[in-house]
């Protein structure tokens, strides 16, 4: 059996594509009027990741020693599929330099290579002290940036373990198969290791080394959940209506594959 | 003011998702080229920003002396100047640039080295990292160990030979739990990078907003 439909105006091969952009806008706008006109929105449930940032920032004021935050040596991608991730990132670093700011902690970030990346990232780190009252704790040379690749990339990270010590490290953003070195040295130099990332190939990374891990996705949840928007947590039940979305176009496939059509013809239009 | 700071790049960036969602959509050409020109845009900011970085780096160690001014820290502080400026000065004064025997020989002898020591470092963080997780300390880490064991093992070929069950149960855990898993994962990821796509291009995402 043979499935051909043809519209002019539109490419084929997109229109299931298409079905779901128009059907993720559609929920998109009504969970953010929901939120905008402050309706109550569903309860997200608890990651415990997030009470450990907390945990590990109090942790480094009592040891006295700094809190480090990296989103990866490629994680500062602002024109790339994964941009979301940064933005999660950026979102927890806020939330984690209005902690520091509030307990009198050291934050020191590695950035990542994509120096375009460093004004929104040295805009958040202010803001989240603005937030708490203390631009005046806010150090520039706490920044630091290493060049391209994760060769002197790693090797900053772990000198600046060495030197300065660590209280707690948080690593959530865009990560490749050298984030295995700073996750586990900071472990090695007694601090507390705290990480997730969307990309799923190197969550057994941070299963491995973390104290406490977010797992795929949750890194996005997380996000919303420090942020404490109702804006952001919509956008988390919109994720779950997607959920729903995917899930009955599973089972469609599931019986229309059953009866012998094929599926993948019908799902490639 | 507020219109330059929030409005203004707001507008933009929604401007810009829309073009590159209707060069995704439609057949149209047009769309296609406005996206190509606004691409290489990234390549020309990308690579100007790239001093703003160096900056940074400057500005880090120049602090770090300050506070630390022992020979140790003199030395650590001029030692990544040195071999940036012989990098450079070896580039550029060669003729075939990057590619002159001169400059190759420097990335070849110096910099590939120093590269396969930090992928040599990684093999140790991960035995360490591997003995500490394969602890059977929770059912968690047991099936961990367990899959784990039968994954790697199948692959020793004494081990198949003597429990032939392993290939098997082996590649059924790849190929089954492995990849339902991750298929689950990825779809759950990308349906939460589309909310915060869509969020951003309708101005809603806090994070690039001022508090």
């Amino acid at each position: 059996m043979k499935f051909k439909l043809n519209i002019v105006f539109l490419r084929s091969g997109t229109y299931l594509d298409l079905v779901l952009l128009i059907f993720f806008v559609i929920v998109s706008w009504y969970f953010m009027r929901k939120a905008v006109r402050g309706e109550k929105l569903p309860k997200l449930r608890h990651i415990p990741a997030i009470e450990a940032i907390t945990e590990g920032v109090g942790r480094s004021v009592e040891t006295q020693k700094p809190v480090h935050f990296e989103m990866g040596v490629s994680g500062g991608q602002l024109y790339s599929t994964l941009v979301s991730m940064t933005l999660a990132s950026l979102t927890m670093l806020r939330h984690i330099a209005k902690l520091c700011a509030k307990y009198g902690a050291r934050l020191i970030v590695h950035l990542p290579y994509q120096a375009e990346s460093i004004p929104l990232i040295e805009a958040t780190v202010r803001e989240g002290y603005k937030e708490e009252g203390k631009s005046e704790l806010f150090r520039l040379d706490d920044l630091r940036y290493y060049g391209q690749g994760s060769l002197t990339w790693d090797q900053g990270v772990t000198a600046s373990f060495s030197q300065d010590g660590v209280g707690l490290n948080l690593a959530v953003g865009i990560f490749y198969s050298d984030v295995t070195i700073p996750l586990e040295m900071a472990k090695i130099k007694g601090g507390m290791v705290i990480g997730g990332t969307g990309r799923w190939i190197m969550v057994y990374a941070f299963a491995m080394m973390c104290d406490y891990v977010f797992l795929g996705e949750e890194i996005y949840a997380a996000g919303a959940i420090v942020s404490e928007n109702p804006l952001m947590l919509s956008g988390i039940i919109v994720e779950e209506w997607g959920k729903f979305f995917v899930l009955v176009f599973l089972a469609i496939g599931f019986i229309l594959a059953a009866i012998g059509l094929n599926v993948g013809k019908l799902f490639a239009l | 003011m507020s219109f330059f700071r929030y409005q203004l790049p707001t507008i933009i960036v929604t401007t810009c998702g829309i073009i590159m969602l209707l060069a995704f959509f439609t057949p149209f050409d047009i769309f296609t080229t406005i996206k190509a020109n606004l691409t290489q845009w990234m390549v020309v900011i990308a690579s100007t920003s790239i001093w703003l970085g160096f900056l940074y780096m400057c500005n880090a160690q120049y602090h770090m002396l300050k506070r630390n001014p022992t020979r140790s820290q003199k030395i650590l502080f001029v030692t990544p100047f040195a071999f940036f400026l012989l990098f450079f000065i070896v580039g550029i004064s060669f003729p075939k640039d990057t590619n002159s025997p001169q400059y190759l020989w420097l990335f070849n002898n110096i910099y590939s080295q120093v590269s396969m020591t930090i992928t040599g470092v990684m093999f140790f963080t991960l035995s360490s990292a591997a003995y500490r997780t394969f602890r059977a300390s929770s059912i968690d880490s047991l099936a961990l160990i367990l899959g784990g064991l039968i994954y790697t093992l199948r692959l020793i070929p004494m081990f198949p030979y003597f429990i032939p069950w392993l290939v098997p149960v082996g590649e059924w855990l790849l190929l089954v739990p492995n990849v339902g898993g991750g298929r689950g994962a990825v779809i759950a990821a990308a349906l939460a990078a589309m909310a915060v796509g869509l969020r951003t291009l309708w101005g809603r995402e806090v994070v690039l907003k001022e508090g």
